[in-house]
């Protein structure tokens, strides 16, 4: 089991091939991923977030910085000594083989008694719900259980300390998707070994995960629980990848405790402002749907939205809101409101932020 | 006017796919066709544009009563859009829009067609991207690109094979977002949509049609089949997440009817609903939203449930646990902290139930009754 360290970590592709003026793939990353935790790296595709897992792994060595396992500097090792196992997107089993030979073959490699390893295989079949298919062969299997075996055959070593997934439900058909993900999470669990686990699917990530990296264009831009990222996000990246709908991030200005958008001004109280501590100054709004009042009545205060879109999502319904005349196009405010109420396109509706969900944020950072 | 089918049969090999479908559109209507993998959503959709022919036989489909199970996909004035987006990868984005303008029969002016893409273009958020080739472009901006062909035709009906599939869940909820609003604006035609995503279906549709085994199990407009499921298949698929099932057992006490699910959790049954209820098991259906871990109304039955697993989908928690013997799925509106293993209390609103028949597993009622 062990506890995973990068240390100021950057590469750059470029280094190699001698360019002066670099582009980094990963730069400045500094993370600790706790033992026996599960982690994952969430980011839109080219983010370098399978750049920063083969550092981990040892399939890269970094440009600068230092790979620590158990506070052992492990950078120059390879992915063998590090004792890290692997699951990619595509299942990596011998076709030819059985499901129990698959499972032993690692074992088999290290020359443990038979008897040994036929225990060993057996509490990892369990584990993976393969027990009753020993001896089928891994062919006749469905990609769901190829990929479990993928995974058996990195968790059946005992001195494997962590197991990286780089995108592992990619080829997965969609039905057995939910299913697999709910199992990788409860295996994760009983064997307490530490996890990280790539996707650019915000969806995989928040389940799987206790702890969630999100990284862009190289960079770590936020770390913490899914409820972490969702109720304090550090930026409107991730106030608005975080969530569905996403937090809704508004351009405003704040003069004083006024803050002007497009069209319409909220007050702030003092004990805000006092604490933003700039006066005057462009920032964005940034506030969730499910944080805003929708009336359908007028009352002081209120803000007057059009309805433009209508979603219905079964137990709530998520409105789409435009100014009035559509002076501003992209204006658009996102609202959650009950499914009882009926609503149509035209109607208007009146809104109240209420001031204990607002964030703000300053170049592309929250400032309050 | 609009589309009808009659007894279509479609089979490939020996194998049947479609059995025996006649269903009817009317213009206006945004019909989907929800179903798992597998289970003849794309066929039907194919037989309907004219992409497949259905079997020799009694099956034949209708545009505005004019028959045409023998004209061909060309000569019908459709636009198809694939789960895949295809795009010309060596034209700009305004030419890969334009493109459908500039081989159609009737010919366009240049001018004609420039207003035609900038309209279609500003209507799916494309317009900074016309100079740009698709390659260029995100996947949720490659898909809008072969909605926007599809649209730019003007044609009376526009199918759609699940075209938010290889999209990852931001994309697909931006776009689902848009295609609501941009068919809003089309009510002339008829838009005919596959898909496996019930949120897709939930949406956008106006009527659902619900496939299993090469059949249409149930049709319906939206409201009707989400509330009134009329089988458990349907009731089970048709909810997001899925729906939860227990086993009841329907006993007297005194001169009360009374659902049992275990010692602790009888539910008393309205007397209107007694006269349905003649059999002795049946299946109770309850929706993840009516489980949560707050309560919702003072009826609310309060359990305990011991957490096994949290999901976070969306800006919701989904809250996997036992209660007893049983494994349910609730569901909390916000995204919460729980912790694997703590017992929590559970509340779950009993008239939002719905009773199937064990046998037959058809919807017998609901328990808070018709509406």
């Amino acid at each position: 089991m062990a506890r995973i360290e990068l240390k100021d970590v950057s590469h750059s592709f470029e280094i190699a091939e001698g360019k002066e003026k670099l582009e980094w793939a990963v730069k400045d990353m500094n993370i600790v991923w706790e033992d026996g935790t599960a982690n994952a790296l969430l980011g839109p595709s080219g983010c370098g977030k399978t750049t920063m897992l083969n550092i981990v792994s040892g399939l890269l060595t970094p440009s600068k910085g230092k790979v620590y396992i158990d506070g052992k500097d492990v950078t120059e090792l390879s992915t063998r000594e590090r004792h890290i196992a692997q699951v990619f997107q595509f299942p990596v089993i011998y076709d030819s083989m059985n499901v129990y030979n698959n499972l032993a073959f690692p074992l088999v490699n290290m020359k443990l008694p038979k008897l040994k390893i036929k225990e060993k295989v057996r509490k990892i079949a369990k584990i993976l719900g393969l027990i009753d298919y020993l001896d089928t062969p891994t062919s006749k299997l469905n990609s769901a259980e190829k990929q479990k075996i993928s995974l058996g055959r990195g968790i059946v070593r005992d001195d494997t300390l962590a197991i990286l997934l780089d995108e592992p439900l990619t080829v997965i058909d969609p039905k057995m998707r939910g299913k697999l993900r709910r199992q990788l999470k409860i295996i994760q669990r009983e064997l307490n070994i530490t996890a990280i686990y790539v996707t650019h699917d915000q969806h995989e990530a928040l389940t799987f995960a206790d702890k969630v990296a999100v990284v862009k264009a190289g960079r770590l831009v936020q770390i913490g629980s899914p409820h972490e990222l969702y109720s304090n996000p550090e930026s409107p990246f991730v106030g608005y990848f975080i969530g569905s709908p996403g937090m809704n991030i508004l351009d405003a200005k704040l003069k004083g405790q006024t803050l002007s958008l497009n069209g319409f001004k909220i007050e702030l109280s003092k004990s805000i402002t006092d604490k933003i501590g700039i006066e005057n100054s462009e920032c964005q709004l940034g506030i969730r749907p499910e944080e805003i009042i929708t009336n359908r009545e007028k009352t002081t205060g209120t803000i007057p939205f059009e309805v433009a879109i209508i979603e219905n999502m079964g137990s709530y319904k998520i409105l789409t809101l435009v100014r009035k005349n559509g002076s501003d196009r992209n204006l658009r405010i996102k609202t959650r409101v009950d499914i009882i109420t009926s609503y149509f396109k035209g109607d208007m509706v009146y809104l109240e932020f209420p001031e204990e969900y607002l964030k703000i944020f300053k170049d592309n950072h929250k400032i309050y | 006017m609009g589309i009808r089918i009659k007894n279509v049969n479609k089979s490939f090999g020996k194998h049947l796919v479609l059995d025996n479908i006649s269903l009817e559109f009317k213009d206006g209507d945004f019909v989907s066709f929800l179903a798992p993998t597998g289970s003849g959503k794309t066929t039907l959709l194919r037989v309907i544009a004219g992409l497949e022919k259905p079997d020799k036989g009694q099956g034949r489909v209708f545009y505005d009563d004019v028959d045409v199970t023998n004209i061909s996909v060309r000569e019908r004035n459709i636009a198809m859009v694939y789960q895949d987006f295809i795009n010309y990868p060596s034209m700009t984005v305004y030419e890969n829009i334009a493109s459908p303008l500039k081989v159609s029969k009737n010919k366009m002016s240049a001018k004609e067609i420039d207003k035609k893409v900038r309209e279609v273009a500003e209507l799916l958020s494309l317009s900074d991207m016309l100079k740009h080739y698709p390659s260029e472009t995100s996947g949720g901006q490659q898909q809008r690109i072969a909605i926007a062909r599809a649209l730019v035709k003007d044609t009376k009906y526009i199918f759609l094979d699940e075209p938010l599939a290889n999209l990852d869940y931001k994309l697909r909820e931006e776009l689902r977002g848009q295609l609501k609003e941009t068919f809003s604006y089309n009510k002339k035609g008829i838009i005919i949509y596959a898909t496996a995503d019930p949120l897709d279906a939930l949406i956008l549709s106006s009527h659902v049609g619900f496939l299993h085994h090469g059949k249409i199990l149930q049709y319906d407009i939206l409201d009707k089949i989400y509330n009134y499921p009329q089988y458990i298949e349907v009731a089970s698929y048709f909810s997001n997440p899925t729906m939860n099932f227990l086993e009841v057992n329907l006993v007297k006490e005194n001169n009360d009817y009374f659902l049992k699910v275990t010692e602790e959790i009888k539910i008393k049954v309205d007397n209107k609903l007694k006269d349905k209820l003649n059999k002795k098991e049946y299946l109770l259906g309850i929706r993840a939203q009516a489980i949560r871990p707050n309560r919702q109304t003072k009826n609310d039955i309060i359990i305990k449930g011991l957490v096994e697993l949290v999901e976070v989908v969306g800006s919701d928690t989904e809250l996997h646990f036992k209660y007893e013997d049983f494994p349910l799925l609730g569901l909390s509106q916000k995204i919460e902290n729980y912790q694997i293993g703590n017992t929590i209390d559970i509340f779950i609103d009993p008239s939002k139930f719905y009773i199937f028949d064990k046998d037959t597993k058809e919807l017998v009622c609901r328990m808070e009754g018709e509406k």
